[in-house]
This record gives C-alpha cells, sequence and structure tokens, in this order.
C-alpha cells in the first residue's frame, strides 16, 4: 500500500476540511502512522506523559486561549516543547483562527507542517477520525467480481475462465451496477463490513474473452455503475464436476471469512447453459428474505415436520380403532 | 508452492502486449499463477489483473505458482520477464 504521508492527507483533505498551510512545509513528506487525533492541551500546560506524539495535534479555541495569556518568552518555551516532539506528523489550528506568529516560526524550524483549518474543532476532529479510519482499515486485492444485485453486494469468486465476468456482464443487461471486476480491493470498515471497490486504474473495465476489453460505464451508462458496496454474500462458482457435495436444502448457511468477518457463501455449480444471471438473482432476493427474518428453507422444513407429525397423529388415531 | 521473484527490464514496462504475452503463457498451465507486486495480487491468467499492476520498469514482482506444473509455470514466466517480453 501506498505510504501514508503529510502531503497525501493535504492533497486529498484541501478542500473537505479548508485547510492552508501555513508553516513547516519541508515536513509534508512525513508518515501518518497513527490513526488517531489528539488535542495537545496537558502537553501545552507541560504535562508530557502519556503523550501521543504520532498522532495528528488539533488546537482549538481552549489551547489557543490558554497561549495567548503567556508572554512571549513562556509562548516560544511552550511550543518549542511541543514541536521538539518530532514524531508529530502535522499540527492542525481549527476554527479558522490564526496562531500566533512564534508558533509558524517554531513549525517551520521543526519542520513540521502547520495547518489552519475553517471547520469546527468537534467537526475537524469526527471528520478527521472518519478519514483515517477509511485510510488505515486492513485490505486486500482478491480476484473476483462484485456486482450489487438489487442492492444486495455479491461477490462472485472463482477459476479463471468460469463465467464470472461474463454472469456480471449479463446482470448489468438486466439492470444491475457493477461495482469491478477482475481485481477487487476489499476493506474491513468496522467489525463486521467488508467494503468492495475497483481500482483507480481499472475503473468499470472488463474483459470477456474473445471480445476483449470493454468499459461499462460507457456502454451502459452511470446507472450500470458503482464506486463501493457492502460485500454481503460470496457468491462461489465451480465447475459442475469438482463438487459433489453443494447444497439441496438451504438449511445450513455457510460462510467464509475476509480479513476477519464473517461473510455468507453460497456454492454454485457451473455447467454449459445454466443461467447464472437467473440464479444470482433468486440469491439476492433470498438473502435479502432471511435478512427481513423470513428463511424459506427452514419455513419449508417446518412444514414439511408438521405434516409428518399430522399424519402420524392421524396414523394413531385410527390404529386404536377398533371398532 | 514455488516462488520467484523478477524484474521488469523492458523500457515501456509491463504495457498491453506483455501483458497479454504474460497471460497466454500463464494460461498453458493448469497451476494457479499468482502476481504480487507491493500488496497487490493477482491472477497471472487474468489480463485485467496483469494491466492494474501497471508495472514500471525496474519495478519487483513476485511470481507464485502452485499446482501440478508450478516449476514449469515459474520458469516460463520468469523467462518472459528475462527476456524483456522480447523488447528493449
Amino acid at each position: 500500500m501506498e505510504k501514508l504521508t503529510v502531503e497525501k492527507f493535504y492533497n486529498d483533505r484541501k478542500s473537505a476540511l479548508e485547510l492552508i498551510l501555513l508553516a513547516g512545509a519541508g515536513g509534508l513528506s512525513k508518515p501518518i502512522e497513527s490513526r488517531e487525533v489528539q488535542r495537545p492541551s496537558m502537553a501545552l500546560m507541560g504535562w508530557y506523559e502519556g503523550f501521543a506524539a504520532q498522532r495528528i495535534q488539533v488546537i482549538g479555541r481552549t489551547e489557543i486561549t490558554y497561549l495567548q495569556h503567556l508572554d512571549q518568552k513562556q509562548l516560544r518555551e511552550t511550543l518549542e516543547k511541543l514541536f521538539s516532539y518530532r514524531e508529530i506528523p502535522c499540527v492542525i489550528v481549527s476554527k479558522g483562527i490564526i496562531p500566533p506568529p512564534v508558533m509558524l516560526d517554531v513549525a517551520d524550524k521543526a519542520n513540521i507542517p502547520l495547518f489552519s483549518s475553517k471547520l469546527a474543532t468537534v467537526d475537524l476532529m469526527s471528520k478527521l477520525a472518519n478519514w483515517l479510519d477509511v485510510q488505515f482499515a486492513p485490505r486486500i486485492y482478491i480476484h473476483g467480481t462484485m456486482v450489487d444485485v438489487y442492492g444486495v453486494g455479491m461477490l462472485y469468486t472463482g477459476k479463471s475462465g468460469i463465467g464470472k465476468s461474463e454472469c456480471a456482464l449479463d446482470l448489468v443487461e438486466r439492470g444491475h451496477r457493477l461495482v469491478a471486476d477482475d481485481v477487487v480491493e476489499l476493506r474491513r470498515q468496522s467489525e463486521n463490513v467488508l467494503i468492495a471497490s475497483g481500482t483507480n486504474l481499472l475503473g468499470h473495465h472488463m474483459e470477456i474473452r474473445g471480445v476483449g476489453i470493454i468499459d461499462i460505464e460507457k456502454l451502459f451508462g452511470i446507472r450500470a455503475i458503482r464506486m463501493q458496496k457492502r460485500v454481503e454474500l460470496e457468491v462461489k462458482l465451480v465447475m459442475w464436476e469438482e463438487l459433489s457435495d453443494y447444497e439441496r436444502i438451504g438449511m445450513e448457511t455457510k460462510t467464509t471469512t475476509i480479513l476477519g468477518v464473517e461473510i455468507p457463501q453460497v456454492i454454485i455449480p457451473v455447467s454449459p447453459g445454466k443461467n447464472l444471471t437467473a440464479i444470482s438473482e433468486v440469491i439476492a432476493m433470498d438473502f435479502m428474505l432471511k435478512v427481513y427474518g423470513e428463511n424459506v428453507a427452514s419455513t419449508f422444513v417446518e412444514r414439511l415436520n408438521e405434516e409428518i407429525k399430522r399424519k402420524s397423529r392421524a396414523r394413531e388415531y385410527l390404529r386404536e380403532d377398533m371398532e | 508452492m514455488v516462488e520467484k521473484e523478477v524484474e521488469v527490464v523492458n523500457k515501456l514496462g509491463l504495457h498491453a502486449r506483455p501483458a497479454m504475452m504474460l497471460v497466454k503463457t500463464a494460461s498453458q498451465f493448469q497451476s494457479e499463477i499468482k502476481i504480487i507486486k507491493d500488496n497487490m495480487n493477482v491472477n497471472a491468467k487474468s489480463i485485467m489483473g496483469v494491466l492494474v499492476l501497471a508495472a514500471e520498469k525496474g519495478s519487483k514482482l513476485k511470481i507464485v505458482a502452485e499446482g501440478p506444473d508450478e516449476e514449469e509455470a515459474v520458469e516460463a514466466l520468469a523467462k518472459l520477464f528475462a527476456e524483456g517480453f522480447g523488447e528493449e
């Protein structure tokens, strides 16, 4: 993965966080190694125990007010002490406050980028935390195809040439949306949410054997694509003859674990002439039924058990019938 | 499982034509073949996968194969890289 630097952060978030680089441009190549944000109030007061220098430091109104009450000598010493922690990736002053000139000077000398943001401190902290969460989320690339079918995120996996792309193409023709083909980036957004997206370079291109590379967005328009989608199901395609033990009733849900997130898995045997599109739509709808609390397979099995019980009651009754 | 590190030596890097050669060669083998660059891990039999690596001259890749003909597969692919896919 590309290393996360202050420069990348600045380029990426400049407009969203309304950032202005005030000083310390020499430190733009510094790495950001912590996903947490810190307000250095205690540190400014002289208490450095537990101070986490590797975090982005956010200075708000409170800290600035404190600094303003110091005389010039104390102010310089206080700031020099803070900026002597060279692991600090960058410092952001919120609310559009212009910090005292000494701070700019100290930041320049320490080569620690100093930004000003127009956002209110709370807003800035939460937006920063969200962005850092995405950047630090564990991620992997896998070989597969990701399609949104009726709003259900389906990740198709299986060997090369088994028909993942063709299946996705067919689904797109029927109005479903392609997220990524062939190379899917997966990242763990939270404990049980896995998000799939494509790569910048590939976009929504797809290779169809015998045709070559096609661009789904150009061919089918904006409605046929989606930038990212939560992975809700894995559909594993296998050759018919390779698999002898596939699900016949659907009572048990198989699962697979990707980046520590458990995902239900459906294994579909593929044979020539099999309509994977219709099956995919059914899988998606069945998944939705389950999400809404309706398990068709177990309802059916319950009905079957009920019927067996009813018959045996009748049989018992008749057995006692000695008329 | 067989692994081998290779380097892209041709000037234009792993562009469309070399990528196609690579995929064609890889597809002749039964083994599962992966190409790894940084944290990207793609299927060597998929043209899109190989293209997305956008491997430039001098970049180092790892070929990993697993299957009945893994040795031959890695050797054949490594040879393509070493010869610069017949380019400068």
